[in-house]
């Protein structure tokens, strides 16, 4: 038991979207949740499933986390997002965001998206979500070009060899 | 003495590599001091992760920043640090600079562009001066620009057609997109001179390099065939000047008269020196006032070539714009749809009717518009989709429908309005002595503020603009002209003149405090023109070359 508490907690230092953030609700703790199970539930109600999978958004999600040129703060804001994101839902249905019904986490989506925090965070979502749907598949996003099939786009030439990180 | 160098350049952008070119075919050991690395047509692609979303081609901000100093419109100052606003003021940290990196609409100053004072007259709070030059005394270079670097277009005649010394450009003009042939019967219209825009892209293998490829995704993208015409494209590759990269000038040294020697950083943080008979700055406008205002010593304690505390005054952007139309199916017969969603080909359409223009009896200097598509970024293309027409943030299919509808079924025009942007003493570059980037040196700090006079002329010609576009049978037309300055067109700080009191630069783009000293990126210009500079400061390069060549 001792030990897969260790080996948990260990898991959970490695990375910094899969460490817990402690969901408040009247100044005591509700309860702890990772911001990635949290935005691969977001990812799904921000923008239709099929293409969240096809995009490998929830892996990007990652690439993003650990990228060089995306900013500490810029970081910091996607995680605060997803804990605040739950005081939301904690808050209208006393449940944490991906235990609640479809609805249910659509109004909450709504009721974020009125508040300048929580437009700004959907937005952010939502970028990286189009950067994973139309992103060059050598990222491991936009398998088989599927985003750019859709929109009928062609991509610049020439592609790249390699992965900027 | 002996020296390492006969020429030692700092900076191997457009300022920068006519020199070396000119220097070194001439016979002359140059060395180019480059901070960024050497990407050349083979290691370049259209990645839009990497070049557009994370900024590969510029510095880490958390390394390097800028702090802006923004006036506001009660006088008072605001203080923002460039990495915690993500104000990202670099251009391109690679051989060639961010010629690498540009659409490359070349346009030539106009004569008049020369004597903004005596023709024009004063504007109150603002250095408006006459160059030390003339149009005539730099179109030789022009010329020569369009041959070496090359610039393809077709010269057409019109109210401000600046005097030229050849008939037309020397490589025909780019292949275009059909609809600027609905831009030509919408100005014929309006009595609109339509211009094709020349562009520093060939338009057939030559020099050397390969022509363009149409493909698509050309500002903000270093080219993949050399037909852009990069100063590393067109002129370092074409040369033996030493390129060294990844080296970071911090400091310069000198007596009395002259500079002694360069200091340079390499990734490794180790420090080089460098001597040369002769050294060049063109390491773009800000950073080259902020190396000389970094360089202190016992003959000048406030900078080098700043004993009259002129170094950094007068920072210049591009004043205006820019706008926008769209262009539905619904509205469009099959025909005129094909020919909307073509790609690759160029739209190359510019006007400069109101170059100068008259209001309320009043003559006003005015500038350039140039139309283009929406740049074909995919993911910049669905990400501004997010609002619906109230302005609600939308997601989910409603998101998905509109990104769809949008970009399969319509397209959008942009214009870009270039006018002056008055020099005043509230807009110049200093230093941080208290923030400093990962060399340990003071950053650059850039005092922002925009003349009023220049958003009043950017308004009107945005909406001769919207003229266009309404002719046109654009729909969800819009603008916007503010006082927010294009990090990607900057000039001034070092402005050339007569007056040792009121210039850094003398007419030959040398310090006049130093003998072997020569500035010759934008950082020259005492006032900017109504077009974009690269064409100018290639030019204006080659000139000093000259002179250099004479003195040497």
């Amino acid at each position: 038991m001792n030990m897969t508490i260790k080996s948990r907690r260990t898991f959970f230092q490695t990375t910094f979207l899969s460490s817990l953030v402690m969901v408040m609700s009247n100044n005591t703790l509700f309860a702890s949740v990772t911001p990635l199970q949290t935005l691969a539930v977001v990812q799904e109600d921000l923008f239709p499933k099929e293409m969240i999978t096809q995009a490998n958004a929830y892996a990007y999600i990652n690439l993003i986390f650990k990228h060089s040129r995306v900013s500490a703060q810029d970081k910091q804001f996607l995680r605060n997002g997803a804990k605040w994101l739950n005081e939301e839902a904690v808050a209208k249905y006393n449940k944490v965001y991906t235990k609640l019904s479809s609805k249910q986490r659509q109004e909450t989506l709504e009721i974020i998206s009125s508040k300048s925090w929580g437009e700004s965070w959907i937005k952010t979502v939502l970028s990286y979500i189009m950067e994973a749907v139309l992103g060059d598949p050598l990222y491991g996003v936009n398998k088989n070009e599927s985003g750019w099939k859709w929109l009928g786009h062609s991509t610049g030439l020439p592609r790249p060899k390699e992965m900027f990180l | 003495m002996k020296y390492d160098y006969d020429v030692c350049i700092v900076g191997s952008g457009a300022g920068g590599a006519p020199i070396a070119y000119e220097l070194s075919n001439a016979g002359y050991k140059v060395v180019v001091l480059e901070k960024g690395k050497n990407l050349t047509e083979e290691d370049v692609s259209k990645d839009e992760l990497a070049v557009s979303r994370r900024d590969m081609y510029t510095p880490n901000l958390k390394d390097e920043r800028h702090i802006i100093n923004n006036r506001e419109e009660d006088g008072s100052i605001t203080r923002y640090d460039g990495y915690e606003y993500s104000w990202n003021f670099w251009n391109g940290s690679m051989v060639g600079g961010s010629s690498n990196l540009m659409s490359g609409y070349f346009h030539r100053m106009k004569p008049n562009d020369f004597k903004l004072k005596s023709v024009f007259g004063e504007v109150k709070g603002a250095n408006v001066v006459d160059w030390c030059i003339s149009y005539e005394d730099l179109e030789p270079y022009y010329e020569k620009v369009e041959r070496v670097v090359g610039v393809s277009g077709e010269v057409v005649k019109h109210s401000f057609l600046e005097p030229r010394s050849t008939q037309n450009f020397p490589y025909k003009k780019l292949e275009e997109n059909a609809v600027t042939k609905w831009f030509d019967k919408a100005c014929d219209v309006l009595g609109f001179e339509s211009i094709p825009t020349p562009r520093a892209v060939l338009s057939t293998n030559a020099l050397d390099r390969n022509t363009c490829s149409y493909s698509n995704f050309c500002g903000s993208y270093a080219c993949a065939t050399g037909a852009k015409g990069s100063a590393r494209a067109a002129l370092l590759q074409k040369c033996n000047a030493e390129v060294i990269t990844e080296a970071f000038v911090y400091k310069l040294d000198s007596d009395a008269s002259k500079i002694t020697k360069v200091h340079y950083y390499d990734k490794e943080l180790k420090s080089h020196e460098v001597t040369a008979k002769v050294f060049v700055l063109a390491a773009q406008a800000i950073e080259t006032s902020r190396l000389l205002l970094n360089s202190k010593n016992e003959f000048f304690p406030r900078g080098m070539a700043n004993n009259n505390s002129e170094v950094g005054k007068n920072l210049l952007f591009s004043a205006g714009g820019s706008g926008e139309g769209r262009f539905r199916f619904e509205d469009l017969d099959e025909a005129k749809q094909k020919e909307l969603m073509q790609t690759g080909l160029f739209f190359n359409r510019s006007l400069q009717d109101w170059y100068e223009f008259q209001d309320d009896g009043l003559k006003y200097k005015g500038g350039t518009i140039d139309f283009l598509f929406e740049h074909a970024n995919i993911i910049s293309r669905a990400s501004r989709e997010f609002y619906n027409e109230e302005g609600k943030l939308i997601w989910g299919e409603e998101l998905q429908d509109k990104i769809h509808k949008k970009l399969t079924t319509s397209r959008v025009l942009r214009f870009e309005v270039f006018n002056d942007w008055l020099p005043t003493d509230e807009c110049f570059v200093s230093v941080d002595e208290k923030t400093k980037d990962t060399f340990g040196m003071p950053v650059g700090v850039i005092n922002l503020w925009g003349h009023p006079h220049d958003v009043k002329v950017g308004e009107h010609l945005a909406k001769k603009a919207l003229e266009v576009l309404e002719e046109m049978g654009a729909k969800e037309i819009s603008y916007n002209i503010s006082a927010a300055p294009p990090p990607n067109l900057v000039a001034g700080g070092c402005r050339f003149g007569e007056d040792a009191k009121s210039s850094v630069l003398d007419k030959n783009c040398k310090a006049h405090e130093l003998e072997n000293l020569y500035v010759t990126d934008a950082s020259f210009m005492p006032t900017g023109g109504s077009v974009p500079y690269t064409w100018t400061i290639y030019a204006n390069s080659f000139r000093v070359a000259d002179i250099i060549k004479k003195l040497i």
